[in-house]
């Protein structure tokens, strides 16, 4: 299971990139796309919209079911990754290059863990 | 929670990495690791294999199995004969489904009934309670028995190579069976499938080889998938799955049968079913049925909602259970959705590709109000937004193995306004492109389509002069002892000309008399099939008229005519058998080592059990003489009424010494077209041999009727002036033409041997017998290499053998020396075209400069009358005619 050191992880499995503006960008992990199965569907976050940390902000739908995506942060919606609206397998194929939107404005960080904890939160997933 | 059912292979599954999941009570592969998507596509485009022995495997013996499966299923199961399987439903007492099931037939003395997993407790409890009435035995053997399906478009050379060669079934048609044995293991083989593939089987092995063929397969090959594309796989080719097509519905009700598009094939009501269950119910379903297919919506309660296919033209995913709108009215829910995976393809008709470049769509199943039609357009309630979808007829066709296709609705395109037109350019153009393929086909082709042939000089003039454009209705009138009456002036000459041909057609056949007005030979037949039937008639015309009875035919996947079955010139004459419910039409045995050739003895036996009305001869794709004579000796011998007529189509220019002469073998009727082996115009000919006294003659007086006014009123009087110089040039010179029609053919079928072509027939009788030869070039690939030998200025058939599934499956070549034999090719010239064939087929080598030099010598029909030979009157009637 690939978890980029960089990054920062929620336990509903997505992670956080933070950049330099002081925005993030927020996808789904390599378990997440794994766990998923074959994604062939995203509906995009809409740019502007207020987003809440722990609630969803879109869903990805695999042939079998619709999930959530959870939003790991409070802010702001700034951008999209409209190219995934054509390829969603790329959230399998490349789960930490597909990122799903760029949020501004963050105002809250719920609980983000590091590549380590969530390394180690995973491994109680998988005792679970 | 109670342990989950495990099938004989869970631990292959569990070793190949599936992911598990409990499916009707069975710990069963959703997916592998490749992923659903994947394991879609792979099916579609390789071949997939399918643990399905979680499903319910019964098998119903004893003495009164017939009468039981007929009360408790909804088909005809005496439609059903030795190794073959059908479609049907376990309906309940209101027209409601038990269980939908696949009966199978492969052995005498019972039947093997395949029900759904998660059914199998209640299909049992409905079975037993219905067999306690019964003389029967229900043995569930679903622990003896492991299923594996092997769909798609390689499964059946996978399964060639493991049956060392040997074909899958008998014949290469969906529902046909086989028993087998693969590496010393009983194998039972069904052409069946839940996948939509043209090419799928299921395996029915005893449990302990299960891993064995699955390994083979795999070895192979062939990829696991699971449950999850088994899915997906279904819901594209429109197929029903209980729990969501049937059974209880998301509105609380049982789902009718006739809801299901596939009730149609699997509810019989024949009388042989006598008062099964359910029989009352779903006779008022079917009748509204038949009307709402008419758009008559009167009855519409009886049946007020219907399966169909839907597709999202949106961007989203269909679910089950999405609600459906109607101009904001609801009409119905989703029953199945999802994303399917397909192959984007480039190019149109047999030229399409499939490329690797994927794509996808949204696609789903739907129940909805019986009103709707294809094409109209409805709402989805997808999570609260309200999405455009529309009623499609389906999501995919298999008509054109070996692949199944996608089919992606698109909105009809409208006309843009039509430029104003310039006719006289338009016409330039059309005589310009008439003058350059003219000079294509007649100067630098070589064309080997057997039935075509180029007429002569003088048969084409005279096709063009006067009486083309006249008419000249005729018919005998008994008052004036039979005189010929014609109802137009200005016909002497066609009534003198007439008169000759039909003279030189029976001097040609060697009959009584001939019928020569009939324009085609599937005319001809039409003619023949529609004046038995009228003769059958005669004595009583206050009721019905009553159809053919029993027909033996050729049947067309082994060469047989098509002109000569239900779906050609039989379709309006042929009784179906109340029994079967299936066109009364037996098929020739052919023999086990030879499809091209009759199997006479068994033959025999055939006749014997149907005692056929009619047996008719001839083929299409012919490599043998038919055994006319002996088939006559032997309904003499028992004193069968039955009337033998040879469709010699594709042989008529050949009947004689050299090959068979119908009359005297016993024939009473030969059709046949006179453009094929024979030097004339497009036209057919009817020929019999009955004499005024007998009986049967008054059938050839209404062949006479059935020909004027029953099918045609205008028989194109031009060609006909030119079909009796086809036949003057054919009794002329047809002893030296057939001969060297019969030489040329036997030797091209040996160069192409010598050359590296797999060529078909007998090579102690020179592969063949006629001016047919054929060749295989691999399953499949017959459109491709015939595309690639007209680019090399050489013109063929391709065509499915016996083993292939149809035209796009074809893997065969079909060509006939008779035209270039008539342009003066001999055995040289067939051994270098030969080459040339090889060298494009087998070598990819461009040839057709080559091809048009070999032609360039061979420009002039032989075997008719030159101008010298004529005193210039060829030159003469051309100046007449100002061509």
């Amino acid at each position: 299971m690939n978890i980029p050191a960089e990054l920062k992880y929620s336990k509903s499995h997505e992670w956080v990139k933070e950049l330099e503006d002081g925005s993030v960008l927020v996808g789904i992990t390599d378990y997440a796309q794994d766990a998923l199965g074959d994604l062939v569907f995203i509906t995009l976050p809409v740019v502007g919209d207020a987003t809440t940390a722990e609630e969803s902000f879109c869903d990805v739908e695999s042939i079998k079911a619709v999930s959530d995506v959870i939003c790991p942060v409070s802010g702001t919606i700034a951008e999209v990754n409209e190219g995934l609206a054509d390829e969603p397998e790329k959230l399998n194929s490349e789960p930490y290059e597909a990122w799903i939107a760029k949020i501004e404005n963050i105002t809250d960080k719920g609980e983000l863990l590091s590549a380590d904890e969530y390394a180690a939160f995973l491994e109680t997933c998988e005792e679970a | 929670m109670s342990e989950l059912k495990r099938t004989i292979l869970h631990d292959v599954h569990v070793e190949l990495g599936a992911t598990m999941v409990d499916f009707g009570g069975w710990d069963m592969p959703i997916q592998y690791p490749s992923g659903i998507v994947e394991e879609h596509l792979y099916t579609r485009n390789f071949c997939s294999l399918f643990d399905v022995s979680h499903m319910g495997r019964l098998v119903i013996s004893g003495p009164d199995q017939v009468a039981f499966l007929q009360h408790v299923l909804s088909s005809n199961v005496l439609a059903l004969d030795l190794n073959q399987a059908q479609y049907c439903i376990i309906p309940n007492e209101t027209g409601g489904a038990v269980d939908d099931a696949y009966l199978y037939r492969f052995e005498e003395g019972n039947y093997f009934l395949v029900i759904n997993a998660a059914n199998i407790d209640k299909d049992l409890a409905h079975l037993e309670a219905v067999a306690k009435d019964y003389d029967v035995t229900i043995e569930n053997i679903s622990d003896k028995l492991a299923a594996i399906a092997v769909q798609g478009p390689k499964s059946k050379d996978l399964l060639i190579s493991m049956l060392n060669g040997a074909q899958p079934t008998a014949e290469p048609v969906r529902n046909a069976l086989s028993t087998q044995t693969i590496d010393g293991r009983t194998v039972r083989l069904a052409k069946t499938g839940y996948t939509g593939e043209p090419l799928g089987y299921e395996m029915y092995v005893p449990s302990e080889d299960a891993a064995y063929f699955w390994k083979r397969l795999m070895d192979l090959g062939a990829r696991p998938a699971g449950l999850g594309a088994r899915d997906t796989l279904r819901l594209e080719a429109g197929l029903p799955l209980y729990g969501h097509e049937m059974g209880i519905n998301k509105y609380g009700e049982d789902t009718q049968i006739f809801a299901v598009p596939l009730a149609k094939f699997a509810v019989s009501f024949a009388p042989a079913k006598g008062d099964f269950i359910g029989r009352a119910p779903l006779e008022k379903q079917a009748a509204a049925f038949r009307e709402i297919m008419n758009r008559d919506f009167s009855h519409i309660a009886d049946l007020p909602y219907k399966i169909r296919p839907i597709a999202l033209l949106e961007r989203g995913v269909l679910r089950a259970g999405f609600p459906v709108y109607r101009n904001g009215e609801e009409v119905g829910y989703v029953t199945s959705g999802t994303m399917v995976p397909y192959f984007t393809t480039e190019g149109e008709g047999l030229d399409t590709t499939i490329l690797d470049e994927k794509s996808r769509r949204s696609i789903g199943l739907a129940y909805l109000k019986s009103d709707l039609l294809d094409d109209d357009h409805v709402q989805i309630d997808i999570r609260g937004k309200r999405m455009d979808a529309v009623v499609v007829p389906y999501h995919m066709r298999n008509d054109a193995p070996p692949f199944a296709r996608p089919i992606l609705w698109r909105p009809e395109e409208e006309d843009a306004a039509a430029p104003a037109e310039n006719y006289a350019a338009k016409a330039q153009e059309l005589l310009a492109k008439a003058a350059e393929n003219h000079t294509w086909r007649q100067r630098d082709c070589i064309n080997l389509i057997p039935s075509e042939m180029t007429p002569s000089p003088a048969v084409r003039l005279l096709c063009a002069a006067d009486p083309a454009g006249r008419y000249a209705e005729h018919k005998k009138v008994k008052a004036f002892y039979d005189s010929e009456v014609f109802y137009y002036q200005g016909t002497k000459f066609i009534d003198y000309v007439e008169q000759l041909l039909s003279a030189e057609m029976a001097k040609y056949l060697g009959c009584t008399e001939a019928e020569t007005r009939v324009l085609s030979g599937q005319m001809s037949n039409m003619a023949v099939f529609s004046a038995l039937m009228d003769f059958k008639n005669r004595v009583d015309r206050k009721r019905n008229p009553v159809r053919l009875g029993y027909i033996l035919n050729n049947h067309i996947i082994r060469g047989g005519h098509l002109s000569a079955q239900p779906m050609g010139a039989l379709h309006d004459y042929v009784a179906v058998d109340p029994v079967t419910e299936k066109p009364m039409v037996v098929n020739f045995p052919v023999c086990a080592d030879d499809p091209y050739r009759i199997d006479v003895e068994a033959t025999k036996t055939v006749i014997d059990q149907y005692k056929p009305e009619l047996i008719i001869f001839g083929k299409s794709m012919v490599l043998r003489k038919e055994p006319v004579a002996e088939i006559r000796q032997f309904v003499d011998e028992q004193n069968i009424p039955t009337t033998i007529m040879y469709d010699m189509a594709h042989v008529l220019g050949l009947v004689g010494k050299h090959f068979q002469e119908p009359f005297k073998e016993g024939a009473e009727i030969v059709t046949g077209s006179t453009h094929k082996t024979f030097f004339g115009p497009q036209r057919g000919v009817i020929g019999v041999n009955w004499k005024k006294e007998d009986l049967k003659y008054g059938l050839w007086e209404t062949i006479e009727t059935r020909t004027f006014p029953g099918s045609v009123s205008n028989h194109h009087l031009g060609t006909l002036v030119g079909q009796l110089m086809a036949a003057y040039e054919m009794n002329c010179f047809k002893d030296e033409y057939q001969s060297a029609v019969i030489r040329n053919a036997k030797s091209f079928a040996q160069s192409l041997k010598e050359a590296g072509l797999d060529v078909a027939g007998d090579p102690s009788m020179g592969y063949t017998e006629t001016h047919q030869v054929i060749a295989s070039v691999g399953y499949g690939c017959g459109p491709e290499v015939a595309e690639r030998l007209e680019r090399n200025n050489i013109i063929v058939n391709y065509q499915a053998t016996p083993n292939e599934e149809g035209f796009t499956a074809s893997g065969a070549l079909r060509m006939g020396v008779s035209e270039m034999t008539r342009f003066g090719f001999g055995p040289d010239e067939f051994r270098t075209l030969a080459n040339l064939i090889a060298d494009c087929v087998l070598h990819g080598k461009e040839v057709g400069e080559e091809v048009k030099a070999l032609r360039a010598n061979f420009t002039e029909p032989r075997y008719c009358f030159t101008d010298k030979e004529l005193d210039g009157a060829l030159e003469q009637l051309s100046k007449v005619l100002g061509l």
